[in-house]
């Protein structure tokens, strides 16, 4: 707990810290979107035919696709898709043999932000091991770790090195979760992507470190869009971790990735984000505009996938990482702590559909919200016809920290048989008076009560995620809240 | 009236209109609002399933036959079957929407309460009704209440006035006889004054059904301080009776409302109950019941707007369904920022009896006021084994302890009927139902 205040009492003060924007050059798109702009990025990315085709083809039914603006409780201007860049690429020589040749303005960038892209470093330091793939400005930078990797059969890479190198894994998962014609953004994202991170682990390998992939926003006025496609064959397992963070700017900009997981017979994915786009400031400008399509599909019998997120960044959040249970006996997991603050929108859930026979999926969210902000919960779960014996609990909270924010919740429940049993609850409250005037009466000031009520209200997500993730939720929840309190 | 086309529209609909508004009750500033209400209408348009509210309810398909307006149907029968066994009520007839005065009975009525047909509230109660309609059920809100306030034709109107309490229930029976497809447009307004106390009652039944029939009504409900007001609501029609209905109730301070809505037979049924908490420390407790069997489609939507601080309001929908039917919950619990101390509960618990039922919930929670109790529940599942098997212990055979436990399953929403004798005629009704 002491570890916790010192946590708190460190970014009491702070405001966003990695709002700062590096100097590396970059080589960029004009801005807009025609074919044009799509047949470039392949050219640039020296991609096959096969795939050009592919985003062509996503490209143009994007064109007939409509924004989802109704259904979701977002408000925001119109986004004018024309005025964004869709591709901007730190500059840097073709093929890097090691660190040395990597821009020193990056390595910089990354170590600012904690992110060590040093081996060896890492090897020697004291919290275990997590391989890195450094995606700026929606390209992958380096990949790190990638021969220890190798040598279990594991393939962790850049998503454009994949596209070269593993084209069979690529083509025969590549938009199997999410088609192009899922949504909107996935039809953009699809169209447009430039680059994301690829993983396969093959048949029985557990993996031996956290895989993690760091995405970071730089130049202004582009759209970052990534594609991040996992792969676990028979058996395997992985815990997979994603990071985001922004610079600070008046613009809103588009973040609209896409990630696609598939686990196969008996295989378990674990995926953990916390999302720490800039939010904007305290008045509402400026921020990341985060339209997400996250989808696992457990393919075949015994598989598992688990969502854990942690959202506190971007000015809106429209994000339901998903998991298709098509396998018997399967399992999908949504944990999730969603914090908005001054004039943020988050509206994020999950989806659930049961096809396979004994599927099983939890879903615990757990929304707050302070300032004027709103936070939804939208959740759907599906038990199709057929899946016999589905199991569902869900549980959403809702925290309110002021009286001018929103808290809600919007569950969708479609049963389709009868061996069913679906639970969902929700509450919705402040934090107790009594519950801080205990703490007061023990020493402990309003700030600090309230951060430790509002941990031990996470706690059932934080303890879902890897250990350097969970400290890194705790700080960020206390720095998303600071001077909320009022 | 036979057209090429077999489709009632949004345009057709908005195009009658015309040629029917001058024949609609009402003075110049009724007409002024159904001449709002129909451009709302040709505005909004018959939803599709894309709008959120009509997600699970594709009522496009319900529209694509070519109605006929109603007309006044002067057949002689006998209301004996559509009355309650040993309930003393004050009785109202409506057929096919219009009030029947013949068929009524308001004897020993306290002569300070008006019931009567809306077209005679329209002539002789012009302030009450120009103060009160289309002010609960905002024409903005959905196009049938949009519609249904364009066309409304009659209905019957109730006036309590302060401080009356009405010993008997008022008794509203609706009848459909139709020959041909029908499409009508029922509207009811109840005026409850300060301090007032009132027990009304709704059945729905079809006389004479051969063909497809929609019935859109609006019941508006204005409640004023003080009263309390039990509505309770039986639909029991045949299979080709179709239901949009929208039932708005606006309450003011310290009113308490309870209504009971209880469907058991009706092809496709779609219930909107609207309830706008205007004054401090009201009380609103909405209960549901839906045992669906065939084809049957059941639709629930409730919305609770929480205005004012310190008010409660509590949901319990339960349904059971069987055969190929769809049940669906939507409820909505909305807490202004102005509502503090706001006490809100919802809940939806469901049974599938067969691999074919379907059942979508959707307990929605939007709170803009931080110092409020909110919480909803869901749950859907089958009948539970161990309590089967305990019965079956006891000597109970398999379908008389499954027959027991789906009674007990609804039982606590019957336990907030209050009047005795709906409620043992209730469950008889659900006995035969699940006896089938």
């Amino acid at each position: 707990m002491a570890e916790q205040n010192d946590i708190l009492e460190e970014h009491i003060s702070s405001e966003y810290k990695y709002g700062f924007s590096s100097d590396i050059e970059t080589e960029t798109a004009p801005p807009g979107l025609s074919e044009d702009i799509v047949r470039f990025i392949s050219a640039k990315k020296n991609e096959p035919q096969w795939m050009l085709d592919y985003r062509l083809k996503a490209y143009r039914h994007w064109q007939t696709m409509e924004e989802p603006r109704h259904w979701p409780l977002l408000k925001y201007p119109e986004i004018d898709f024309q005025n964004i860049i869709y591709y901007a690429a730190p500059k840097q020589k073709p093929e890097l043999k090691d660190l040395s040749e990597v821009d020193p303005e990056l390595l910089a960038t990354f170590e600012k932000l904690g992110i060590s892209l040093e081996e060896q470093k890492r090897l020697t330091g004291v919290q275990s091991n997590i391989a890195i793939d450094a995606v700026i400005d929606s390209v992958s930078v380096k990949t790190t770790f990638k021969e220890v990797l190798a040598e279990k059969g594991i393939i962790f890479c850049s998503f454009s090195e994949a596209v070269q190198e593993h084209p069979e894994l690529i083509k025969k998962y590549m938009g199997s979760v999410v088609p192009y014609t899922d949504n909107f953004y996935a039809a953009l994202n699809a169209a447009v992507f430039s680059d994301g991170s690829f993983c396969y682990i093959p048949k029985g390998v557990r993996c031996p470190m956290e895989l993690s992939t760091y995405f970071r926003i730089n130049t202004s006025g582009t759209g970052q869009f990534e594609r991040t496609l996992i792969v676990a064959d028979e058996g395997s397992y992985v815990s997979y971790l994603e990071g985001c963070t922004a610079p600070m700017r008046d613009e809103n900009q588009l973040h609209a990735a896409v990630v696609e997981i598939v686990s196969h017979k008996n295989a378990e994915v674990k995926y953990s984000t916390v999302q720490n786009w800039y939010p904007g400031d305290k008045n509402g400008k400026g921020g990341i505009y985060n339209f997400v399509t996250k989808r696992g599909i457990c393919l075949e019998e015994n598989s598992k996938i688990s969502w854990t997120q942690v959202e506190t960044g971007s000015s809106i959040t429209w994000k339901y990482p998903s998991v298709i249970l098509k396998g018997d006996n399967s399992v999908g997991e949504f944990y999730s702590v969603a914090v908005t603050n001054n004039y943020q929108q988050a509206d994020t859930g999950t989806k659930m559909t049961h096809i396979g026979k004994n599927t099983r999926s939890t879903i615990i969210s757990k929304g707050i919200s302070a300032g004027h902000s709103n936070n939804s919960y939208r959740g759907l779960v599906r038990i199709n016809k057929g899946a016999k014996n589905a199991r569902n609990f869900s549980q959403c909270d809702s925290l309110l920290m002021s009286d001018k924010c929103g808290a809600h919740t919007f569950p969708y429940i479609e049963i389709k048989d009868k061996t069913a049993i679906v639970e969902h609850e929700a509450t919705t409250s402040k934090i107790g008076e009594d519950q801080i005037f205990y703490c007061k009466q023990r020493g402990i000031d309003t700030e600090k009560a309230i951060g430790l009520i509002v941990n031990g209200y996470c706690k059932e997500v934080f303890n879902q995620l890897p250990m350097e993730f969970a400290v890194e939720a705790q700080k960020l929840l206390a720095v998303s809240l600071e001077g909320s309190v009022g | 009236m036979i057209t090429a086309e077999k489709i009632s529209s949004t345009e057709k609909l908005v195009s009658d209109f015309e040629a029917v508004k001058k024949m609609l009750p009402g003075n110049s500033f009724v007409q002024n609002i159904r001449q709002k209400a129909i451009e709302k209408f040709a505005e909004l348009g018959i939803p599709t399933r894309k709008n959120e509210e009509y997600k699970y309810s594709n009522v496009q398909k319900l529209f694509q036959e070519n109605f006929s307006q109603s007309a006044i149907d002067n057949s002689q029968f006998s209301i004996d079957k559509y009355l309650i066994p040993n309930l003393d009520a004050h009785f109202v007839v409506l057929v096919n929407g219009f009030f029947s005065e013949e068929l009524s009975s308001l004897k020993n009525l306290d002569t300070t309460v008006v019931i009567s047909s809306m077209q005679k509230a329209f002539e002789q109660h012009p302030e009450l009704v120009e103060k009160h309609f289309s002010t609960c059920a905002d024409i903005n809100s959905d196009a049938f209440i949009a519609l249904n306030t364009a066309y409304a034709a009659d209905g019957v109107f109730i006036n309590v006035p302060d401080n009356a309490a009405v010993e008997k229930p008022i008794h509203i029976i609706n009848l459909v006889i139709a020959k041909e497809s029908t499409l009508f447009f029922p509207r009811n307004l109840f005026v409850i004054g300060k301090n007032a106390q009132v027990q009304l009652l709704e059945t729905f039944e079809t006389h004479d059904l051969p063909v497809k029939a929609i019935a859109t009504s609006v019941t508006e409900i204005a409640i004023d301080e003080n009263a309390k007001v039990q509505y309770y609501r039986l639909q029991n029609d045949c299979e080709n009776g179709q239901q949009i209905n929208t039932v708005s109730a606006s309450q003011q301070k310290n009113s308490h409302f309870d209504t009971n809505t209880v469907t058991l037979s009706g092809g496709w049924v779609r219930n909107n109950l609207n309830i706008a908490l205007n004054g401090e420390n009201c009380e609103a407790h909405l209960n549901g019941l839906f045992i669906t069997s065939d084809t049957q489609h059941v639709d629930n939507h409730t919305l609770v707007d929480h205005r004012k601080p310190h008010c409660e309001s509590n949901q319990t929908y339960k349904g059971i369904l069987d055969g190929k039917s769809t049940g669906i919950f939507n409820g909505k619990i909305f807490v202004q920022r102005d509502a503090q101390k706001t006490n809100a509960y919802q809940s939806s618990k469901n049974i599938l009896l067969s691999d074919d039922a379907t059942i979508n919930a959707k307990p929605q929670l939007e709170i803009y006021a931080d110092d409020v109790k909110c919480s909803h529940g869901s749950s859907t599942g089958k009948i539970d084994e161990d309590a089967l098997f305990y019965l079956r212990a006891r000597g109970l055979g398999i379908e008389s302890a499954r027959k027991l436990l789906l009674y007990a399953f609804v039982n606590d929403v019957m336990q907030t009927i209050r009047i005795n004798t709906l409620r043992e005629y209730l469950e008889t009704l659900i006995h035969k139902k699940l006896g089938e």
